[in-house]
């Protein structure tokens, strides 16, 4: 905003230079964006569970493929959150392109997607935690006993606002990927027998279930399109957040497939399905064990469970300010949209959001259910899947958008690229549809594989249902709908 | 003055010397006080989502002179939203400095490592509860309000404080209802300045981090 003006940015104006100060560059965008991506948790724990509940070995050409459709469909996408304004909530977006009731609809699957990654967090930290509790201080301990406390910690700093400080995440991050390259270097080095290179061949991907692998694998991604929220305060919105996206996209998509490849070569591609059904999430520690000695494991096993526990975190206030920007718009009640008075926490949200992670755990705790498949895996791959769903539309969206607004953008970018992107999310949506049994690790007949993508449906209805009620009682809440800050301010041009 | 009543409603200055507001919130809505310290003067104009100082030359006090020769030495901005964000870098300090030149109140700065934020204690305590006890009667009892009190009352609305203003859960609805009236019968730049002010309030919440 302010470097457009042409007269401003000679050293002169004090305004624009007070106000940049603290503005962000891409690396520290970058950095945002991965932090809360956690990749130790999505290396150590998606990766490894995928493969014992898939029993498919095509995963890191997974990693490569989403990767390559998420930066075309990033070309669109930052292209159109120059001239939205809310850019960074998909729902924006389709309200935008695809009209208000599309947009609600969006909206409301994005909450359910975002609570399920962020519930599901609490099983993988209850099942990785209590063994570890086991060994250190032999005491057993119940899953959903540490899940809980994890949660009554997420819920306090929620309401308290307080965030995992920036720079601690930064050097959690580095720690993360420090030491999942030194173990994709030890894999590496330590191959199990010839063929290794096979789980990397395009071939896995017209094996059968790859549409699970593609959820899988979209998962892993979450969080990419949190860079435009930056856009704001980034110092030159026009370069930083595309070059931010593009670069985050990028460097997911090689760690998880050089990491997924390596656990591969360490086992065997033929052994790792085995391997991880074995030792769950214990797969990659086992195998370091053997290279690397107990003291980089033990720092890898404390900076799982720091992953774990900063990726609950941050994605509880995603969904809390989630919550808070659908009050502020009317779009839930108004409640929502008010935040704590001393902490200026959006509070409503985040009492809404801890409290389904605490039904999560009780009902999984009294249901019986294994918290690393049933809760981490399952509810983490169906929000993974809820947030493909967005992704789709909103792809479409930026089509339909730049149909009715063709200014200002190349051809490539509000044409080309989003009809290619939009063309390969679609496929990878039907795709993961026909795949969802393998995605569950379960038979062809499960009600599941439709009562789950069925959810998604059910809420996409009631949202644009609410949105048309709205339009008919409530016109001047209607016409602010995905309009963001300027709902407040009445659409001013 | 409004910022001067803003503050003194967002701190607790005779019991804690603490806020009772979170500090960006407090920052933007003391920003919001100072601007429209200057629509109130005449001496600046705002509509929609743009500023522009009037030709009208006056002084009125150090602070708002400055902010004033600030916006107009920086002519090419315009935008409500930049001049907000800039204002609220030391809105705090600076409103807390013309009180305490006012004798109104004293300062306690942090102590090292044990507090992170300075402490505001009033001495007058009838001058320091006088806005928050005006605008709740106000409010509550639907009094007639001038400009000023209208856009205390819409700034407070907007950064999320009016519960503080008035503590009885009961009275609520009623003066909600009154401060809904006093804003639809607001001068047009004031209500465009408080929209903006919930607005950044808003977006702040956003895009918090740490």
């Amino acid at each position: 905003m302010l470097i457009d003006h042409p007269g401003s940015g000679s050293g002169t104006d004090t305004i624009a230079g007070a106000l940049a100060a603290d503005r962000l560059g891409a690396p520290s965008v970058v950095y945002f964006v991965l932090s809360a991506a956690a990749p130790l948790t999505v290396v150590a724990g998606v990766v490894t569970t995928a493969y014992a509940v898939t029993g498919i070995t095509g995963l890191p050409i997974a990693f490569l493929v989403v990767g390559a459709v998420l930066a075309l469909f990033s070309v669109g996408y930052v292209a159109m959150a120059r001239h939205i304004a809310n850019a960074g909530a998909f729902y924006a977006y389709v309200t935008n392109g695809l009209g208000r009731p599309a947009g609600v609809g969006a909206a409301w699957i994005a909450l359910i997607a975002y609570n399920a990654l962020q519930v599901g967090l609490y099983g993988a930290l209850g099942a990785t935690a209590a063994p570890l509790i086991v060994q250190w201080a032999g005491v057993e301990i119940p899953w959903w006993l540490i899940a809980l406390a994890a949660w009554l910690l997420v819920a306090a700093l929620g309401v308290m606002r307080v965030d995992v400080n920036g720079r601690l995440l930064a050097v959690l991050l580095t720690a993360e990927v420090a030491v999942i390259l030194l173990f994709d270097v030890a894999d590496l080095l330590n191959p199990a027998a010839a063929g290794a290179a096979s789980a990397l061949s395009p071939a896995a991907l017209f094996a059968p279930g790859v549409g699970a692998l593609l959820v899988i694998a979209t998962t892993g991604f979450v969080g990419f399109e949190s860079s435009v929220v930056f856009s704001e305060e980034s110092r030159d919105p026009r370069r930083t957040v595309p070059i931010a996206t593009y670069a985050s996209v990028a460097i997911i998509a090689v760690l998880y497939a050089l990491s997924s490849w390596a656990m591969t070569v360490a086992t065997g591609p033929e052994g790792i399905v085995a391997a991880a059904r074995r030792d769950g999430p214990e797969t990659i520690f086992v195998l370091a064990t053997a290279h690397l000695g107990d003291t980089v494991v033990t720092i890898a096993r404390v900076l799982f469970l720091t992953s774990l526990i900063a990726a609950m975190i941050s994605f509880h206030n995603t969904t809390a300010r989630y919550f808070f920007a659908l009050g502020r718009e009317r779009v839930l009640p108004a409640a929502f949209g008010r935040t704590g008075r001393r902490t200026g926490a959006p509070k409503i949200g985040s009492l809404a959001q801890s409290t389904l992670g605490l039904i999560a755990i009780v009902v999984y705790a009294m249901a019986g259910l294994d918290p690393l498949v049933h809760l981490f895996f399952y509810t983490g791959t169906f929000g993974g899947f809820g947030v493909l769903l967005l992704i789709a539309a909103t792809s479409v969206s930026v089509v339909a958008f730049f149909a009715r607004n063709p200014t200002g953008e190349s051809v490539w970018r509000r044409v080309a690229a989003p009809v290619l992107a939009t063309a390969a999310l679609v496929t990878m949506v039907s795709l993961a549809l026909a795949n969802f049994a393998t995605l569950l690790g379960a038979e062809e007949d499960s009600p599941l594989r439709w009562a789950l993508p069925a959810i998604y449906v059910v809420a996409a209805a009631l949202g644009v249902a609410w949105a048309l009620v709205l339009r008919a009682t409530q016109p001047g809440v209607y016409a602010r709908i995905g309009m963001g800050a300027k709902a407040v301010t009445g659409g001013a041009p | 003055m409004l910022a001067d009543d803003f503050f003194l409603i967002a701190w607790d200055t005779t019991r804690s010397g603490r806020a009772r507001l979170n500090q960006q919130a407090t920052a933007l809505g003391l920003a919001g006080a100072l601007i429209g310290e200057l629509v109130l003067q005449n001496r600046l104009a705002v509509r929609g989502p743009q500023l522009r100082p009037t030709a009208r030359h006056q002084a009125a006090d150090l602070l708002s002179d400055r902010v004033l020769a600030e916006i107009r030495n920086a002519p090419q901005h315009t935008d409500v939203r930049t001049w907000l964000a800039y204002l609220a870098k030391d809105a705090i300090t600076s409103v807390a400095e013309r009180l305490i030149r006012a004798g109104l109140v004293e300062h306690e700065p942090p102590k090292l490592l044990r507090r992170r934020y300075s402490r505001y204690y009033s001495r007058d305590f009838g001058k320091a509860t006088w806005p928050s006890i005006r605008l709740q009667t106000a409010l509550v009892k639907g009094r007639q309000m001038t400009p000023a009190d209208m856009a205390m009352a819409a700034l407070v609305d907007a950064c999320g404080l009016l519960d503080a203003v008035v503590p009885d859960p009961a009275e609520r609805p009623t003066a909600r209802r009154y401060l809904a009236a006093v804003l639809a019968a607001m001068p047009p730049p004031l209500t465009d300045l408080t929209r903006h002010v919930q607005a950044a309030v808003g977006d702040a919440v956003l895009a918090y981090r740490t």
